[in-house]
């Protein structure tokens, strides 16, 4: 208690009262407390404090700490010399270590580390904190890049919520590395817990302190990032320092769309609807909020509809994916973009968070897409675009060492919905080869695309089977004295046949041109009758030939027809590559009457073009 | 830097002084016997309105710009009568606040100058300080005579003024004729393990025609008599009161890219007092 209190209370309170609480000040309740772990803030003052053991990390130098009796703050009996190695220093490549006690000690009386420090050079100590005990480390508070000089000063950790530590063993540690490769000393001193009432105004955030808003699904998760922590130091800058998930509480405003943990996991658990994850410290809501805008069941993105022989995959699940070096470079210093992948019912996705800039990266071994027309990727942003993004999407050949960039717009009536993008490499321009292609660079143009989900990242060959013959069937060459030609330009037909007889069918059937040649096509088989001008007696020829010629059925037959009728089918195989020319052995047709056949007729689906139907001799 | 005291003397300020004694005991284990006074409130403003609103425009007029040379110190903030940068928070405060724009600063500076001047009295304010390297918030008075005599002949009392490097230390000082500037006649006043700009803190002077009494949350920490004044005795005439929020200048040094901004002076109340018998 102090005279401040006392000055703001006096003009609200009449002096009675305020004797009150002073009287209260003699006798605090804390202190009634019975105290099961001692409160020794000592941690090295002129030695050891009781029960402190040190420990190196694994792969530093083993010897870089020790007790200097020469160098001290004021003038004391010892201090902790720490000597960091030079750059490939066999017997350790840095300079780090625990401070630890064996049994806890309860440090909720404090509310800072602090300690003198000097070194032999300018240098920046890396790592400098407490709250690790060589186990969970649950309470870790940290400083990175502490400045120190060749002149002792005092500096100072705070604890962010020392209410959480009651029971710590991890009173120091330390990881430092050389300066431009060259090592040197620093020395700690005075290293202590105290009650400092000169550090101030603590401010605490998630997410950078940004409030999120995100669509997501059942199934999805992330971690809470961007967890902040500043406080007004005593000569009134503020010191940011890196602090354990554990010193935030974080709560969900409805569990039945969001569930979080204490590590800040949160896990969309249900939805339609939304729910807001939060945090506090010390009781106090710290800046910056997620808000999970679940939609229920995760939106798959759109299944791939290329045919897997003209596609080389990098990233789906509807296609075998080449090998992948990373789909995250987390390229420093300038990248921000993290990955929270996730996988729903067996459909991975990535996601990238933060986004600025990220690289995917296949380069052992590189893709020879010489084949291929065009990149596909599916994309979506789950937060709500208020203006246009731009998203830059880059293809690397490590071969020729160039690339091509271009720039997709999504405006916002695209955002939470899957967008496809179809990019030709003709618009690819500077890619001027692509036979060793390595990376492909995602780059938010505009800046406003915090987070998306990408999928189906894949090179393809557009070249689609056409569904028309480009080539004509092949000429016959049976001589026309052993032919009974039913439709072909090569032979005389039978007189009077109707290749398009009106049997209820769905079918439509014309004759089209191919190459100046009369193609018979059937679009959109179910069946498709031919009526013979006459009945034929085909008994003296041995095949019934065909060329036919389909890219998209999967299901044809031929038949011939006697009065009956009698018919009986054959199964041809589709679809097919190119014209395929066949010649049926009429036994297959039995038991059809080959000396009174009426009619033919074909079933099946898809879309066929048919030439030179005829019989004929061996 | 001026010396720093933890002034020790036995007097008794007022009538709540013997419980303020006491409690300051807690902190300090000297007490302070002031001869009892008789203070009757002749002016104040408590601040009450709802947030947003201006400074009460029959108290308060605005002191706008840069001034000349950087209000004669070199600072760097350009003053303004918005209410970003002075308004009432609709609690009972005023909030001065230093707003940084790329490498401007925009701040207030309120006064009584032609509403209300006092000679002699007691003059207070409860306040919450601004921090962070080159924040220079004051609490001050000045003669009302400056439109004619000039300064420093019309004199000036400064009852806080904080350096945000040193959120911890305040200093009352006063300039008049031949010791001004650099060279006035002050003292500062230190927290122990505490600083002004986390709980609210009564700054105030006491001031009759012999000396200026200096206190911290009524704690006398400086007494300047007549006497010692190196030249002459300007402060027997109506001074007028002004609250401002300066950014850098010659007294405070500039900011650095560590200074947190905005910035926010919070003022509970501003209190005069005349003596009665």
């Amino acid at each position: 208690m102090n005279t401040n209190i006392l000055v703001k209370l006096k003009k609200y309170i009449p002096a009675g009262i305020v004797l009150m609480l002073l009287m209260g000040c003699e006798r605090e309740l804390d202190e009634l407390k019975p105290v099961i772990f001692p409160d020794n803030p000592e941690v090295f003052i002129d030695g050891f404090s009781a029960g402190l053991n040190y420990a190196a990390f694994g792969g530093s130098l083993p010897t870089a700490f020790d007790v200097d009796t020469r160098e001290t703050w004021n003038n004391s009996k010892a201090s902790m010399r720490f000597d960091v190695p030079n750059a490939g220093d066999p017997e350790g490549a840095y300079a780090g270590g625990v401070f630890f006690t064996d049994a806890s000690r309860d440090l909720s009386g404090y509310n800072a580390l602090t300690f003198w420090a000097k070194a032999s050079q300018s240098a920046v100590l890396d790592l400098v904190g407490f709250g690790n005990d060589l186990g969970a480390s649950k309470y870790q508070v940290t400083i990175s890049g502490l400045n120190v000089s060749t002149s002792w000063k005092k500096y100072i950790i705070p604890i962010p919520d020392p209410s959480k530590l009651s029971t710590e063993r991890g009173m120091f540690f330390y990881s430092v590395g050389p300066v431009d490769g060259k090592g040197y000393s620093f020395w700690i001193d005075e290293l202590k817990f105290e009650k400092l009432g000169t550090i101030a105004h603590p401010q605490f955030g998630i997410l950078s302190g940004q409030n999120q808003v995100e669509t997501a699904f059942i199934g999805v998760s992330k971690t809470i990032g961007g967890l902040t922590s500043i406080f007004n130091m005593p000569t009134g800058v503020n010191q940011e320092i890196n602090i354990a998930p554990a010193y935030f509480e974080f709560e969900s405003s409805n569990p039945s769309v969001a569930s979080v943990d204490a590590t800040g996991y949160v896990m969309v658990t249900g939805g339609p609807g939304d729910a807001a994850i939060t945090a506090s410290v010390g009781g106090e809501t710290v800046d910056g909020s997620l808000t999970v805008q679940s939609q229920g069941e995760f939106q798959h993105a759109p299944d791939p509809t290329q045919p897997a022989e003209n596609v080389i995959s990098i990233f789906s699940n509807a296609y075998p994916n080449v090998p992948v070096n990373y789909y995250n470079g987390y390229w420093q210093p300038y990248q921000t973009t993290g990955s929270a992948d996730f996988e729903v019912t067996g459909d991975h996705v990535l996601h990238y968070t933060d986004f600025n800039f990220v690289g995917i990266e296949f380069s052992s071994p590189t893709i020879n897409a010489s084949a291929m027309t065009h990149l596909h990727i599916d994309i979506f942003i789950p937060n709500i675009l208020t203006t246009n993004a731009r998203l830059s999407i880059e293809v690397v050949d490590f071969g020729a060492d160039v690339s091509g960039t271009v720039t997709s717009t999504i405006t916002p009536a695209q955002s939470q919905q899957w967008v496809s993008l179809d990019i030709p490499f003709s618009e690819l321009s500077g890619l001027s080869a692509r036979t060793n292609l390595a990376q492909i660079i995602f780059v938010d143009v505009n800046n406003n695309i915090a987070n998306f989900y990408a999928d189906n990242i894949y090179f393809y060959n557009e070249a689609t089977t056409p569904s028309v013959p480009a080539t004509a069937a092949p000429a016959p060459t049976h001589s026309a004295a052993n032919v009974i030609s039913v439709f072909s330009d090569a032979y005389t037909q039978i007189a009077g046949t109707n290749v398009n007889p009106g049997w209820g069918q769905a079918t439509v059937t014309e004759i089209v041109q191919v190459q100046g040649n009369n193609t018979l096509r059937m679009a959109g088989l179910n069946y498709q009758g031919i009526e013979l001008g006459s009945s034929q007696d085909v008994s003296e020829m041995q095949f019934l030939h065909l060329d036919f010629w389909t890219s998209n059925s999967t299901a044809l037959s031929v038949y011939l027809i006697s009065p009956g009728p009698v018919e009986t089918g054959y199964t041809l195989t589709v679809p097919t590559s190119g014209w395929t020319s066949i010649d049926i052995p009429l036994s297959s047709f039995s038991p059809v009457d080959l000396t009174d056949v009426i009619q033919l007729k074909f079933d099946g689906n898809g879309d066929i073009y048919l030439d030179n139907i005829y019989f004929r001799k061996n | 830097m001026n010396t720093t005291v933890i002034f020790k003397r036995i007097r008794i300020p007022f009538i709540l002084a013997a419980l303020m004694a006491f409690f300051s005991g807690f902190e300090r284990d000297d007490f302070q016997k002031l001869e009892e006074r008789n203070w009757q409130e002749t002016w104040s403003d408590d601040f009450d309105g709802p947030a947003g609103q201006l400074p009460d425009a029959t108290k308060w007029t605005f002191d706008i710009g840069t001034g000349d040379g950087g209000w004669g110190n070199a600072e760097l903030q350009s003053y303004t009568n918005r209410p970003e940068n002075v308004s009432l928070d609709g609690e009972g405060n005023l909030v001065i606040t230093a707003i940084q724009d790329g490498n401007r600063f925009t701040s207030a500076r309120i006064k009584t100058q032609g509403l209300f001047a006092q000679q002699y009295g007691r003059f207070e304010a409860l306040m919450k300080t601004p921090y962070g390297p080159g924040l220079w918030p004051a609490f001050w008075m000045l003669g009302e005579n400056i439109e004619t005599v000039g300064w420093p002949q019309c004199g000036e009392i400064d009852i806080m003024e904080l350096r945000g490097q040193e959120p911890h230390i305040i200093h009352g000082t006063i300039h008049g004729p031949g010791y001004s500037g650099g060279n006035p006649i002050t003292k500062s006043y230190a927290l122990a393990n505490n600083r002004f700009d986390v709980d609210f803190h009564l700054f105030a002077v006491e001031w009759d025609e012999d000396k200026i009494d200096f206190f911290v949350d009524d704690y006398l920490y400086q007494r300047i008599e007549r006497s010692v004044a190196p030249g002459e005795w300007v402060y027997n005439q109506p001074f007028f009161i002004l609250l401002n929020v300066a950014v850098g200048g010659n007294y405070v040094g500039f900011p650095t890219a560590d200074t947190p901004f905005p910035q926010k002076m919070i003022i509970d109340y501003v209190k005069a007092y005349q003596l009665v018998d």
